[in-house]
């Protein structure tokens, strides 16, 4: 007697066990923002040797491998580096309002945070624009203090 | 250096979104028989295996394990490797070295992925999962909604940002998007072992929604299941084994930092920039014997996620000057029958089975310097040099491999 | 071989209890590196890393370890299997030509960040073995360290000796995270079954941590270090999946990687032509296993090799003078630990642990259940 494979397919279900990772990261950098923000401050750490300046800051530089731990103070004005128009969400459907965000590099800074910008109509952005943060009325110590930057 | 060609390619016999009909290594294996019927070589003609995917996208770990019986790599040596979206290249690469080095003569590489097996969306998240969670504890709006968002950039993430950038400082159009999106889409409707098959037109492009301006869906890849396998020799094994062959003439691989979601070191790098394909293609180059990419390589396949990316690559590759890949797409050079075909095989814009995308870049000029491409993407013109060219982590890697009709003159 | 390569120097941390983010101990590691042997990440021109997204929980495990390992800007790659892969991978792009100075770093943060064993039901077979909840870590060692006494005739006891010698050897190494310096059959025999036959002090502990090593052609090495140790032949072999298809009372995957490893190095008699070998074991039982196949012992000699000492530090053919496996197992890179401890050997580092005039060491490692997978490395005093 022989066996003819047919074409039976069955799915079983597993599972990735991420939630059970306990990961450790170094916090020291972004301790330091958020403790700034509360001042409506922000502040990064300089590579002494290359003078960049991250924000938040690592606790070595990767372009010298040295360590690094002088804190600066930067502006909260910056440049857009480039920007998006969320226009959809993940599954396609359209926002009701579209979002304008934007890479920002603030003065003083090497490094690019990510930002919303208001107040603007989205088809005037431009890359290269000037932009300043605005904060909250009562900042916490929490990336959400600063509440918007806005084209200036 | 010893000089080590690709001497046979096996895909699975289609790349779509769901192969319910078969497991992981079945589907796996059938890209390994096809190379050995296109090579008419049996598995103790293969000295070792070079193995890549990336396993949390199907949820297995060390899967190369799991398939050992079904790759036919009983009793061979057997590598593993994977470095994100770049993997296939990588794994092509370690099959190189493996024969490069002088250890072996004949070596399969195989790369696949099963998307449909695992869940995309926590694979992709893995990436960056404590650092996204050490964000939210310090009160950050992951998805920037207000103030500062680290994953801003909408469900394309920052490939939009890249693309905005790639605009700006190269004059394109959000047109030119569209129409080499259109162009890709038409050249994977001719192959028959591309995913996405449709003729598809600017204005069909156009007729899709935008999820984050600059980029709309019709510029997006899909996911796919299947796999890739390709078997390369030395100069010895290739005269005794092979009908045809396509040269491997240069490598090259490079990183840089995270380049996107960073909020845990700080970003520093522009996500158009892409140093690292600079310095991966010179490496390349400089093995190859390519003194001017732009008038020595005739055909390019280029790691592109998102149909911007194949424009911003040409330029990052030395392939032509910044600012003008747009010009080229208008000028038709980058169409099947032009100057410099660029991805005739549509691409892994069309293609996306993450594991063998970066694989299939390279094994798409062999076939075609083989003159071998099944389906109706076969360049016309003969070609003597092929740049290939993958992408991947976050932003960060990227692989080049340039091909030869002839083996290398160049130094190193 | 078509060139000569040599390691240049290793360096080692692990630890039972992480306490400093991943990232930041490849940082101090590689660092510390660069600083003994006097060169920056400059002068590295090929990196290879090595690590498993299971066990560090990071989809591309290598993406946030780039930059602490310095290869911001450099040419890198990565390999997702035991440490010993990335060691030969690195060996194959020096045998090129194309490479002259490289690193290899291997790591893991498994122990603290995710349950160990649980790496391993994740090799399983999804669709079947994993559903099933038969087959695990434990479970399928127990069944190997069974098949090996049924066929030879050994006894727990003499597991429990192998074990303990590991812990004494444990005790003479830095870096070991469980050690005890008079350990003796009876207080392995006194630990509990973690799995019958196999005692907890029978078992590797949980470690984190990671292990690099600066590999380099033969010129380039001389210039970077007085004693260079010279790689002289290397191999790997896989068998099949399926448990239930092997012979688990020998490994035929690590005999032929011996022989090919041997083949390189022009070893006909390793019981004589070694003196020192470092073998990857999770288990007591796997030592013998592994190191017959290697040919470093009779088969089936477990019993008469524990009872006469000959794996000792001062016997015939010293077995992992660093404690292997049982006094510290960083999943992923332990192939690299035992490259590394070979290095050790060779260069007269091991201090206490040293076996004295060591000239040609076998550095081994494995993946998969009742280790499928092997690979073996032979490093030597002599060039060429
Ligand atoms: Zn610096």
């Amino acid at each position: 007697m022989t066996f003819e494979m047919g074409e039976e397919t069955r799915e079983v279900q597993g599972t990735w066990d991420i939630s059970t990772y306990k990961y450790l990261i170094d916090g020291a950098g972004m301790k330091l923002l958020v403790d700034s923000m509360k001042e409506k401050k922000i502040r990064g750490i300089k590579c002494p040797q290359c003078e960049t300046v991250y924000v938040p800051g690592p606790t070595f530089c990767r372009k010298c491998y040295i360590d690094i731990d002088e804190v600066v103070e930067i502006g909260e004005t910056g440049v857009v580096m480039s920007y998006a128009v969320e226009m959809a969400d993940v599954r396609g459907n359209p926002l009701e309002e579209f979002r304008l965000t934007a890479m920002i590099k603030l003065d003083g800074a090497d490094t690019w945070i990510i930002g919303t910008i208001s107040g603007m109509d989205w088809h005037d952005a431009r890359i290269g624009m000037r932009v300043k943060a605005f904060w909250v009325d009562e900042p916490v110590g929490s990336l959400a203090d600063i509440d918007r930057f806005e084209a200036i | 250096m010893r000089n080590v060609g690709i001497i046979g390619v096996g895909y699975t016999p289609v790349f779509v979104s769901k192969r319910k009909d078969v497991n992981i290594p079945e589907m796996i294996s059938e890209a390994v028989d096809a190379a050995f019927r296109n090579t008419k070589l049996t598995p103790d003609d293969i000295d070792a295996i070079t193995f890549g995917n990336m396993q949390t996208f199907e949820g297995v770990n060390m899967p190369h394990l799991w398939a050992a019986d079904h790759m036919r790599a009983l009793d061979k040596p057997y590598m593993r490797i994977a470095t994100g979206g770049t993997t296939g290249m990588s794994t092509l690469h370690s099959a190189y070295y493996h024969v490069a080095s002088g250890l072996h003569d004949v070596v399969m590489a195989i790369t696949w992925e099963k998307q449909s097996e695992g869940d995309s969306q926590v694979g992709l998240s893995g990436i960056v999962m404590p650092e996204a969670m050490v964000m939210v504890q310090h009160g950050m709006d992951l998805f920037g909604g207000k103030g500062m968002g680290a994953m801003g950039g909408g469900s394309t993430g920052a490939a939009a940002y890249q693309a905005m950038s790639y605009l700006h400082h190269s004059g394109a159009d959000p047109e030119h998007i569209d129409k080499m999106a259109a162009l890709e889409r038409s050249n994977a409707a001719l192959n028959p072992y591309a995913h996405l098959r449709k003729k598809t037109t600017v204005a069909d492009i156009q007729a899709t929604p935008f999820v984050s301006w600059p980029l709309r869906f019709g510029h997006t890849c899909p996911t796919s299941d299947g796999a890739t396998v390709a078997i390369v020799a030395s100069e010895e094994m290739v005269e005794k084994l092979a009908d045809s062959v396509a040269w491997i003439n240069g490598v090259g691989c490079a990183t840089s930092d995270p380049a996107t979601v960073n909020f845990i070191e700080g970003q520093i790098t522009d996500p158009a920039e892409q140093e690292p394909a600079r310095m991966a293609s010179s490496k390349a180059y400089a093995m190859a014997g390519i003194k001017d990419p732009s008038k020595e390589i005739d055909m390019a396949e280029m790691y592109n996620g998102f149909a911007h990316q194949s424009l911003m690559w040409l330029e990052k590759l030395g392939l032509c000057k910044e600012g003008e890949a747009h010009k080229m797409l208008d000028a038709g050079a980058l169409n099947i029958d032009g100057e410099l075909p660029t991805n005739a095989s549509g691409g892994v814009f069309s293609t996306n089975a993450i594991g063998a995308s970066a694989m299939n870049r390279p094994t798409e000029c062999a076939l075609q310097i083989m003159r071998k491409i099944e389906g109706g993407h076969q360049i016309p013109k003969k070609i003597k040099n092929a740049v290939s060219h993958g992408w991947g982590g976050m932003f960060q890697y990227v692989t080049v491999t340039v091909l030869g009709d002839e083996p290398r003159h160049g130094q190193g | 071989m078509q060139r000569d390569i040599a390691i240049v120097a290793q360096a080692q941390v692990m630890t039972d209890s992480l306490d400093i983010p991943r990232e930041r101990m490849l940082f101090d590691l590689v660092k510390g590196l660069f600083d003994k042997v006097g060169i920056t990440r400059h002068d590295i021109d090929g990196f290879v890393l090595n690590s498993n997204d299971f066990e560090v929980g990071h989809t591309i495990a290598n993406v946030f370890e780039d930059t602490p390992c310095g290869a911001y800007m450099k040419d890198e790659t990565h390999v997702e299997a035991d440490g010993m892969w990335a060691a030969q991978y690195t060996t194959m792009r020096l045998l090129s030509g194309n490479y002259d100075t490289a690193l290899v770093v291997g790591n893991s943060s498994g122990a603290s960040t995710f349950r160990p064993y649980l790496v391993m039901d994740y090799q399983l077979n999804p669709t079947y073995d994993r559903q099933l909840g038969i087959l695990n870590e434990l479970s399928t060692a127990a069944l190997q360290a069974r098949a090996y006494m049924a066929k030879y005739g050994a006894e727990e006891d003499d597991f429990n000796e192998i074990a303990a010698r590991l812990l004494r050897n444990a005790a003479l190494n830095p870096y070991a995270v469980r050690s005890k310096a008079d350990a003796t059959a009876g207080d392995v025999l006194a630990s509990d079954y973690l799995y019958e036959p196999l005692r907890q002090l029978a078992c590797y502990p949980f470690t984190d941590g990671a292990c690099a090593m600066i590999l380099a052609s033969g010129k380039r090495a001389k210039e970077l270090t007085d004693k260079p140790v010279w790689i002289k032949g290397m191999g790997n072999s896989v068998d099949t999946y399926y448990v239930g298809e092997r012979d688990l009372a020998t490994s035929k995957s690590a005999r032929m990687a011996g022989e090919r490893a041997y083949k390189l190095a022009g070893i006909s008699n390793p019981a004589k032509q070694i003196d020192v070998a470092e073998v990857s074991a999770k288990f007591a039982y796997q030592e013998p296993i592994i190191s017959e196949a290697l040919g470093l012992f009779k088969e089936g000699s477990a019993g008469k090799v524990a009872s006469k000492g000959l794996a000792d530090l001062g016997g015939s053919m010293p077995v992992c003078p660093s404690g292997g496996g049982l006094g510290a197992y960083v999943f992923t890179a332990n192939g690299l630990v035992r490259v590394a401890e070979c290095v050790r050997q060779l260069k007269g580092e091991a201090g206490e642990a040293q076996v004295s005039g060591a000239k040609t060491a076998l550095a081994h490692s494995q993946d998969g259940f009742c280790a499928q997978h092997n690979g073996v490395m032979v490093l030597s005093t002599e060039e060429g």
